[in-house]
């Protein structure tokens, strides 16, 4: 520690603490522009100018480490010349653009000024002109006489992203912020450019003269878009949601966004979401139609008993929400078959679940299955950031695609698709195969071809690290007892691992009572295949896009006299179903969700529900009405109950099952490969349009060759007589003999042929580019 | 008694000065009084020498009303066509003249002088709804007739 004086009081801070940091913990603001914590001094803008004893000079503070002793005044009267003279350079060139600036009343720049700055300027030569509104790309804009050039979105898009698509062109006071060749940045973490920018220089196109910042309300909220669960601030005005911002948490998230969740709000108005209810295909008032479905509940329940009525949880609704319906459905109906909507088979014990910040102390890093940066971005940041913390840090992939990226290098271990388990099983034998637990696993054999120093390294990852996290997507069950296995053998170094799947917030469902292992909502459905279950209700979910065997939900629905669906956006074959009513969702409800490191956090509603929306609580308390029943909210149930906002850890008790052979490899056949692609999670967006792939299957380029496929073009996908079209394009890191197609896009159903060994025909060549 | 006549001729006196004095009153609405131009009245918005509305939509009248009475829906321009002097321009504009307390505070807050309280005075209408002037009729100053 090193005691130093700030402003007349002492402060000990931990020795390398910049002086503006050691300002900040103490609660004075010394006003910077360039310098955020996250991307660390630079000194550009000399914002940050104080008064350090025996300094002939003034410093700058973000860039001056601590020193005992040291004697700080971030005030008096040189400082004060300092910022008023730095703020008159600033503003030169700077347009008299507050009135139609978006960062008017929330700018930095006039914050300043006001406080430090001089009351006028003395230059009177016309000002420069530089470009004005110019796209960044198709979220982003940047008006250049704004810019007071601190280089945070430079370095941001450079240094912690990774994909330098920003840069600084021209000299003096012509410096400008560009795109690199002038093209588009294509990078998905762009919007966080807009949050960092301290002045009005880079805005949001949606957002776009949308509001000022005081007709404006701003709502504490978290991203259900995918697993991460990022905290955000939504913006509402007049009943919408029209800006969504990065909400950084203290010593936990810097609060960045992908672009997917930071313009993806616009879901709640689009023209297909249900703001009615429909009552068999036909849109009816929404008292009578829940009046009808409270019937049916009537009925089936007196005829057929409660166990004939199966409920599905999923989607986007909140951890309460589910609770209600759980309560309603095993008190009031009384029925046992409840189940979570799943798309991957896999399940996660809660002893195992691990949080960010053992990300941020481990020293390996498995990837199993899931690509970050394309399924939970803003872990690929985090990730990003413990590798550049720690460089010998061990980042090892094992899945049927190569995982490895420009913006993180990954040792990516191929497999065939089903051989995760067995491949991380092999590792395991490698350097602990007298281990009970890893005898356990069996012997399955492993076709991949593996290289065996890869494999030697990944066994040491796996075993020698002192912390270990792994990241899993849950295509492949068995890698549960792998992993259970894993963690018996490392004993007390902690083994963490974090699920990647959805629903965002299926934890959250499972802590309300809903079991979220894959078996459960197989037996719904088999149940409903073999004419058990007369009433089939869904909340929030789409089975058919969902479920891993489509032909399997399609038959349960053939079968089931009553099908209830709520939700944001209506099922894919909407009119097989009975009764439609409509979700008040994310944004217009308040409750909690839970992440992927099981962690609760309060989404704050901002806006009203559109149209005949309700939350889960008015539906059910109706239906329990009609069942004579009345439905209480108010119970002893207290999530927070348990240790805060993390789900305490539990035992470690499942068994360790062997594993089961891989599938056969079969010659002359493609392996069908699959996985989440965030921009494609189903929830439609009219402002993320222009980013969502054409052709987002992927094909190698021998494949793409031999199938006469020059960049694009469209293949048959088939097994067993299913068969889905799929708009592919040519990826150079593809593997040859694997066509990649993302998971759960209704219009190219990979759970209508299931992975593994595939046979691929193309259609027509679209065009090459 | 010779009192109440003098009285009386006293009053009829004042009368009668009064009778050739110029009047206070006007016959309304036959004529009609002049305002001072720094008379504040109903709103106005104004438009430049090129028909560009000055109104840039910053929403800066409506922070600054006591009365809550203004509403500024601001939005990017059309096209190449700009409505006002910038890319940026109010899309909706309303004072509900009922609520307004013609303070002036927004003529004083405005950047641009674009809104401005004109002499007009004449605030009548049958309904609520007719007291709110939209943006249109705030383009088209009042004239009296
Ligand atoms: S960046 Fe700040 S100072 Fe500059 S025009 Fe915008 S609000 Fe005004
Ligand atoms: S655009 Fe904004 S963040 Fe980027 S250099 Fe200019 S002022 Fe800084
Ligand atoms: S990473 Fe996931 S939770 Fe975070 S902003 Fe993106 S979509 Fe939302
Ligand atoms: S009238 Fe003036 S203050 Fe009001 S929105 Fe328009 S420019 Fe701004
Ligand atoms: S913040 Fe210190 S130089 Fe910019």
């Amino acid at each position: 520690m090193v005691k130093l004086t700030i402003d007349d009081q002492e402060i000990a801070v931990p020795s390398g603490t910049l002086v503006v940091d050691a300002a900040a913990k103490m609660g004075i603001e010394v006003p910077v522009y360039c310098y955020h914590q996250a991307l660390g001094p630079l000194g550009a803008c000399r914002m940050c100018l104080v008064q350090i004893e025996k300094m002939p000079k003034l410093q700058t503070a973000c860039t001056t480490p601590v020193a005992e002793g040291m004697v700080v005044h971030t005030g008096g009267p040189a400082v004060e010349k300092a910022r008023n003279g730095v703020l008159e350079f600033l503003l030169i060139n700077h347009p008299l653009d507050c009135p139609v600036c978006d960062k008017g009343g929330e700018c930095f720049l006039q914050d300043y000024a006001f406080r430090y700055g001089p009351s006028a300027g003395r230059f009177e030569e016309p000002k420069i002109q530089k470009l004005k509104d110019a796209p960044i790309n198709e979220f982003v804009l940047i008006d250049q006489e704004r810019c007071v050039l601190c280089q945070r979105c430079v370095r941001f898009m450079e240094e912690y992203v990774g994909e330098p698509q920003l840069m600084l062109e021209g000299r003096g006071v012509e410096t400008v912020v560009t795109t690199v060749d002038h093209q588009p940045a294509t990078s998905q973490f762009t919007g966080n450019i807009i949050d960092l920018c301290p002045v009005g220089a880079l805005l949001s196109k949606p957002y776009l003269h949308k509001a000022r910042p005081w007709n404006i309300e701003r709502q504490e909220s978290v991203c259900t878009m995918c697993p991460v669960g990022c905290t955000t601030l939504a913006t509402g005005r007049d009943g919408r949601i029209v800006r969504i911002e990065g909400r950084p948490i203290p010593e936990r998230s810097w609060g960045w966004l992908c672009d997917r969740g930071r313009f993806g709000y616009d879901y709640a108005i689009d023209p297909t979401r249900v703001t009615g209810s429909f009552l068999e295909g036909q849109p009816e008032a929404a008292a009578r139609t829940t009046r009808r479905v409270g019937q049916w509940f009537t009925e089936v329940i007196a005829e057929h008993g409660p166990n004939s009525v199966a409920f599905v949880m999923g989607g986007m609704h909140t951890m309460e929400e589910a609770r209600q319906l759980q309560r309603f459905a095993t008190r009031a109906v009384g029925t046992s078959r409840l189940a979570i909507s799943r798309d991957v088979p896999g399940y996660l014990p809660r002893a195992l679940n691990g949080t960010f910040q053992d990300i941020e102390s481990s020293d390996a890093i498995v990837l199993v299955g899931v690509d970050p940066y394309e399924a939970i971005p803003v872990v690929h940041l985090r990730l990003r950031e413990r590798q550049k913390a720690l460089p010998g840090m061990r980042l090892y992939g094992v899945a049927p695609r190569s995982l490895t990226r420009d913006t993180l290098p990954v040792n990516s271990l191929l497999t065939h698709v089903g051989e995760e388990a067995a491949l991380l099983a092999a590792a395991l034998r490698l350097a602990a195969g007298d281990h009970p637990a890893v005898r356990a696993l069996g012997e399955a054999a492993v076709a991949s071809h593996i290289d065996q120093e890869q494999l030697t390294g990944l066994s040491a990852a796996l075993l020698e690290s002192e912390q270990l996290t792994l990241l899993w997507d849950g295509q492949e069950p068995e890698v549960e007892s792998v992993l259970v296995a894993l963690a018996t053998v490392r004993g007390d170094k902690p083994t963490r691992v974090l699920p990647t799947w959805g629903p965002s917030n299926w934890r959250g469902f499972e802590l309300a009572g809903f079991p979220a292992r894959i078996e459960a909502l197989t037996e719904v459905l088999e149940d409903a295949k073999a004419g058990k279950i007369q009433m089939l209700v869904l909340w929030g979910c789409d089975l058919l896009r969902e479920y891993p065997d489509q032909q399997l939900v399609r038959d349960a629905y053939a079968k089931v006299p009553f099908l209830v669906a709520e939700g944001l956006f209506p099922p894919s074959e909407a009119e097989r179903f009975h009764a439609i009513v409509p979700q008040a969702g994310p944004g217009e409800v308040m409750g909690t969700y839970v992440n992927m490191e099981a962690r609760l956090q309060i989404a704050n509603p901002s806006v009203q529900p559109p149209g005949q929306a309700r939350p889960t609580k008015t539906y059910v308390t109706a239906w329990a009405h009609a069942l004579n029943q009345t439905f209480r909210d108010e119970e002893d149930w207290d999530p927070y109950d348990e240790s805060g906002d993390l789900l305490p850890m539990q035992p470690l008790e499942q068994a360790i099952k062997p594993l089961t052979a891989a599938l056969a490899v079969k010659e002359g056949q493609f392996e069908l490969v699959t996985g989440v692609l965030v921009i494609e999670n189903g929830i439609p967006s009219a402002i993320l349009k222009p980013r969502k792939p054409e052709y987002p299957g992927r094909i190698s380029v021998p494949d793409a060759e031999a199938l006469g496929i020059a960049d694009y073009g469209v293949v048959r996908i088939s097994k067993n007589d299913h068969e889905i079209e799929v708009p592919v394009s040519v990826d150079p890191a593809m593997t040859p003999g694997r066509v990649y197609v993302p998971l759960g896009m209704a219009s190219m159903p990979v759970n209508a042929v299931g992975t593994g060994w595939v046979e691929v025909i193309r259609l027509e060549e679209v065009h090459s580019a | 008694m010779l009192d109440g006549v003098k009285s009386l001729a006293k009053g009829m006196g004042t009368t009668l000065k009064a009778l050739a004095e110029p009047r206070d009153t006007y016959p309304y609405p036959e004529k009609r009084r002049e305002y001072s131009p720094r008379f504040r009245g109903k709103h106005m918005l104004a438009k430049d020498e090129e028909g560009h509305e000055l109104c840039v939509g910053c929403g800066l009248c409506e922070a600054v009303c006591p009365a809550h009475a203004i509403r500024v829906v601001a939005a990017e321009a059309p096209g190449d066509e700009p409505v006002s002097w910038t890319s940026r321009y109010a899309v909706d504009y309303e004072v509900d003249l009922i609520r307004c307390i013609f303070c002036g505070m927004c003529e004083e807050a405005c950047p641009t002088n674009a809104v401005r309280l004109t002499p007009f005075n004449e605030l009548a209408a049958y309904s609520r709804e007719d007291m709110i002037a939209d943006k249109e009729e705030l383009l088209r100053p009042a004239i009296r007739k």
